[in-house]
């Protein structure tokens, strides 16, 4: 009589595996970053009881009028939305090696009527020149995106190219 | 006579194989049903898209205002006046001095209620505001 040759129990140990999952539910908890609002970041000027006039030099600023039908008006001259940013960006670059108090300012007024997402497409488009000039100046002075730059650096390009949005007040609906 | 005992040779150990199983039914769990938001949004709203977004790094700073489609407004849990945000913002701004507003407005909204807010704001001179927006693919 031949006699079955007894087989080992193979067996992965599963005692620790609970362990295992416990440390992948740590690094998920710990790693996990929990909805991060985004979003156009804006400052409000302050309050001023009486308000001084001053006068802007026209060359540096560029005014954008939004009306209620969401038609775009830049210094007389109707463009679309998508082009303000092209329309801005050679004016904005070209203010980079003049002092800082000749910068261009960028003005954009809307109707009381206008709808809020047109205005943010705007202020969208704004903000975007000011990023691409930005770019293009720290690309050429230190070969990197603004954003790759260190604190010293970005300061630099933030002096040499500021943003400056003016937000007006809506007018008044005529009725 | 002689009783033999029952069960005596049976193995007392618990078995562990399915703990991970059981871990890991307890991981999806919680996953469905925690809720991350703190507040409950009261008034309904579609945040409009943008390219040029940042970041808000410091999330404790932030305080929100939601605008709804049909124009109300709500701070923390309730909905208030428009007339009620300068006393709240100002009170939020004793509290937390370099507090940034983080405007959720419906995209549908006009500017006029947009720039009535942000008046208020001013008055309790809450000046770093955020629009927020979702990004634009």
């Amino acid at each position: 009589m031949i006699k079955k040759k007894k087989i080992p129990e193979a067996s992965i140990p599963t005692a620790s595996m609970a362990d295992i999952a416990f440390l992948l539910l740590l690094f998920f908890l710990v790693a996990t970053v929990i909805d991060v609002d985004t979003g156009l970041g804006l400052t409000l000027p302050e309050i001023v009881e009486d308000q001084v006039e001053v006068k802007v030099d026209p060359n540096r600023m560029a005014a954008v009028l939004v009306n209620e039908n969401g038609d775009v008006l830049i210094n007389g001259q109707v463009v679309p939305v998508f082009q303000i940013k092209d329309m801005l960006k050679s004016r904005i670059a070209s203010k980079n090696d003049l002092p800082k108090n000749k910068k261009m300012i960028v003005s954009l007024k809307t109707d009381r009527k206008t709808i809020y997402n047109v205005y943010i497409a705007a202020l969208d488009q704004i903000k975007l020149a000011y990023f691409e000039v930005r770019d293009e100046y720290s690309n050429g002075k230190y070969g990197k995106k603004y954003s790759d730059l260190n604190e010293e650096q970005q300061a630099d390009v933030k002096e040499v190219v500021p943003i400056i949005i003016s937000i007006a007040e809506p007018e008044a609906v005529k009725k | 006579m002689h009783f033999e005992k029952r069960r005596a040779n049976t193995k007392t150990e618990i078995p562990t194989s399915s703990m991970p199983d059981i871990i890991f039914m307890l991981l999806l769990f919680f996953m469905v049903t925690t809720t991350m938001r703190e507040v409950e949004v009261l008034v309904s709203f579609k945040l409009p898209e943008a390219e040029a977004i940042e970041k808000i790094e410091n999330k404790r700073l932030v305080s929100y205002i939601w605008v709804g489609k049909d124009k109300r407004v709500q701070i923390n849990d309730s909905i208030v006046k428009l007339d009620e945000i300068q006393n709240i913002m100002y009170n939020k701004r004793t509290e937390l001095p370099n507090v940034i507003v983080s405007l959720r407005v419906d995209q549908s909204t006009d500017m006029g209620f947009v720039t009535d807010i942000q008046q208020e704001l001013r008055k309790a001179s809450c000046l770093r505001i955020n629009y927020s927006a979702m990004i634009k693919v």
